[in-house]
């Protein structure tokens, strides 16, 4: 029997590619698989690095001074470390052509979830309400991956929109701010609750409290932003490692899966894959799953589709979630001293229910700790010698929320083929819906007003809106429903164009709510490989 | 190089009250020959770098006159890559990282200082530059 062969090593295809493993399916997973620098010095905090490191620089800012942020440089507020540059390494080829979408694309082993800042909130059935299942079918894969991959938090007032499944760890130890907040939190709860909508509760993330499967619990070295070399942060490349372990897998890195050939009958016959240097090779696939990721399977699906037919479809509804990043001053925090040895990424999640647009907003926070602070000091209103010193003073005081926006599959957002360059491209169309000003402004303003209730002030000139294509959150471009037409699958991810095909990535999802998907992107790829193989 | 040197310590003194390593100088000098295409300069953020190289207080008033009037100028964009390199290198990110005491009080009255004090620098700057560039920009044209 052929093996199933996988295409993409994110978080959507280890877990499905784990799963067929576990149940003794055979797995071939073609892969780019592009790999950054093994962490420097791993028993050092992050103090030590800076102290005992001979080349400082290069660690923190990169050969090139990639992670350098000079004025003028419009949009983020911070470049990716050095040590995730290969992330978003490029093929040598242009991916795509977008218009209103900046995409991002990643060919790294364990994909875009690389860079990811692990945070796990499971869909409830609100979220799911345009999914062909319910939370209670998902919850078992939310837990089974919980497990593997090991999820911190605690069951408190955001289970109201974040269900409580199973595999949780104990949570990491708050820092000083985070723990402030949610002190602020519980003084004004009932105020925050009836008046905002507000709920607060501590973040789920993949970080471990506790050892799990040979990783290390997080020892708070203040290392997360630039790679645990505990592996405390879960990213995908780890189940990728755990997979071939497997004597039934098999991992074809440095190869791009292109197309799929089918036979006469329209089954997916094979997969053309090609090296670096152009040469192709044809992986014989009886079943193919493409977990890519959204933009990276449906290239795959309409690349293979123009082949056969001559012509590129449009796939409508791709969806992306709007992303606003809000920084704030904590006045409390104001001169009290800061940690950096403590866990680095958001310890405080917010779920919103704003009046004016009735819509289920995410919000999380994280304070400033030891991630680089040029970027920032260049904003204050001084002399740059001014500006550090007063920073110094509002450092610990510092935090930014991320605001996460739901999204929909509308037919004005498709993607299809380019294929006016002889290396077809993906082409992306994407507006906002034509009310989103407004909602925007209602969010901004109900956020900077909980944020005062909570005794911190959110300068309204350096909040960022965020161009779509930022969050790297997308989905649906063929979408799951149990009753479907052309370009859409099964509820099982199953092609309802190509037999043999299956989809196992965000491109199945016919919603997005304002939560990071990528949690249900490991347990929906994990339940399909379950139910269907 | 001789004036890439110069800045370099000129803007470290600045920066954070300490003299420049031989490290900190090599990753400036790096960073010019690697990415210095990207520090054009006209004649006045020429004379800005130039004036500010001389140190003391000629660096707080270029950088005043800059941070007000040509916030993505050449200086500023020397004085971040000085920043930045002082923020991962000892012994300044010690320097950087630390809290002032004084708590909430102390805080608030150093932000204070801290305006008071731009606004008069950037005033004494505006005065001393301005005619230097506006001639600069009428002999350009």
């Amino acid at each position: 029997m052929d093996p199933i062969v996988v295409v993409g090593s994110g978080a959507s295809g280890v877990h499905f590619a784990l799963s067929c493993l576990i149940k003794g399916h055979s797995v071939t997973m073609v892969d780019v698989g592009f790999t950054g620098r093994q962490p420097s010095l791993p028993t050092e905090s992050l103090l030590g690095l800076k102290r005992n490191l001979t080349d400082p620089v290069d660690y923190f800012l990169g050969p090139q001074y990639n992670s350098l942020v000079l004025p003028g440089h419009e949009g983020e507020y911070y470049a990716f470390p050095p040590s995730k540059e290969h992330v978003f390494r490029s093929r040598g080829e242009p991916e795509f052509r977008a218009n209103g979408f900046a995409p991002l694309y990643s060919f790294a082993r364990g994909g875009l979830a690389e860079v990811w800042t692990g945070g796990c909130y499971p869909f409830d059935d609100q979220d799911l309400s345009a999914f062909p299942f319910e939370y209670k079918r998902l919850e078992p894969y939310y837990s089974m991956v919980a497990e593997r991959i090991g999820v911190s938090g605690t069951s408190d007032d955001l289970k109201a929109t974040f269900p409580v499944h199973g595999g949780l760890q104990e949570p990491l130890d708050p820092d000083a701010h985070s723990a402030d907040l949610l002190a602020a939190y519980l003084r004004r709860r009932e105020y925050l609750n009836r008046e905002m909508g507000c709920l607060m509760g501590r973040s789920r993330v993949a970080a471990l409290s506790r050892d799990l499967d040979g990783r290390q619990a997080c020892n708070y070295s203040g290392r997360c932003l630039w790679g645990c070399p505990r592996q405390a942060l879960y990213t995908p490349s780890i189940t990728l490692a755990k997979c071939r372990t497997f004597p039934n897998f098999r991992y074809l890195g440095g190869f791009y899966g292109d197309h799929f050939r089918m036979d006469s009958s329209g089954k997916v016959q094979s997969l053309v894959a090609r090296t670096a240097d152009g040469k192709e090779e044809q992986i014989s696939a009886g079943t193919l799953v493409l977990a890519a990721g959204t933009l990276g399977s449906a290239k795959i699906f309409l690349e293979s589709v123009q082949r056969d037919t001559g012509k590129a479809p449009e796939l409508r509804g791709v969806m992306d979630n709007r992303q606003i990043l809000m920084p704030f001053v904590n006045l409390r925090m104001l001169g009290r001293a800061w940690s950096p040895d403590t866990y680095q990424y958001h310890q405080v999640a917010m779920a919103v229910r704003v009046k004016e647009s009735g819509e289920l907003i995410h919000g999380l926070i994280t304070t400033l700790k030891t991630a680089l602070i040029h970027p920032l000091v260049q904003t204050l209103p001084f002399d740059l010698a001014g500006s550090a010193s007063a920073f110094r003073s509002i450092h610990g005081a510092l935090g930014m929320i991320n605001i996460n926006f739901p999204d929909h599959r509308r037919q004005d957002n498709y993607v299809t083929l380019d294929t006016a360059t002889e290396q077809h491209r993906l082409a992306i169309q994407y507006q906002p819906e034509p009310g989103e000003p407004p909602r925007l402004a209602a969010t901004i303003k109900t956020f900077r007003k909980i944020l005062w209730k909570l005794g911190c002030f959110a300068p309204t000139q350096m909040i960022h809106v965020r161009p779509m294509g930022a969050s790297v959150h997308y989905a649906g471009t063929l979408p799951m429903a149990r009753e479907g037409g052309p370009y859409s699958c099964t509820e099982f991810g199953a092609s309802r164009d190509v037999a043999g095909l299956y989809f196992a990535d965000g491109t199945t999802f016919p919603s997005l709510p304002a939560k990071n998907l990528t949690f249900t992107l490991m347990a929906n790829a994990a339940r399909i490989a379950e139910e269907a193989f | 190089m001789q004036q890439l040197e110069r800045e370099c310590r000129a803007y470290t003194r600045y920066l954070c009250g300490q003299d420049a390593s031989p490290y900190l100088i090599e990753k400036y000098l790096d960073f010019h020959q690697k990415l210095g295409h990207e520090l054009k300069a006209d004649s006045f953020d020429s004379f800005l770098v130039r004036m500010s190289a001389c140190g003391g207080s000629w660096v707080g008033l270029s950088d005043s006159y800059a941070r007000i009037l040509r916030k993505n100028s050449v200086l500023r964009k020397k004085l971040i890559v000085v920043l930045a390199l002082l923020e991962c290198t000892p012994p300044s990110f010690e320097k950087l990282d630390s809290v002032p005491a004084g708590g909430i009080v102390g805080a608030v009255l150093r932000l204070a200082g801290t305006s008071a004090r731009f606004v008069l620098t950037s005033a004494l700057a505006v005065i001393i530059f301005s005619p230097a560039r506006l001639w600069m920009t009428s002999r350009e044209h």
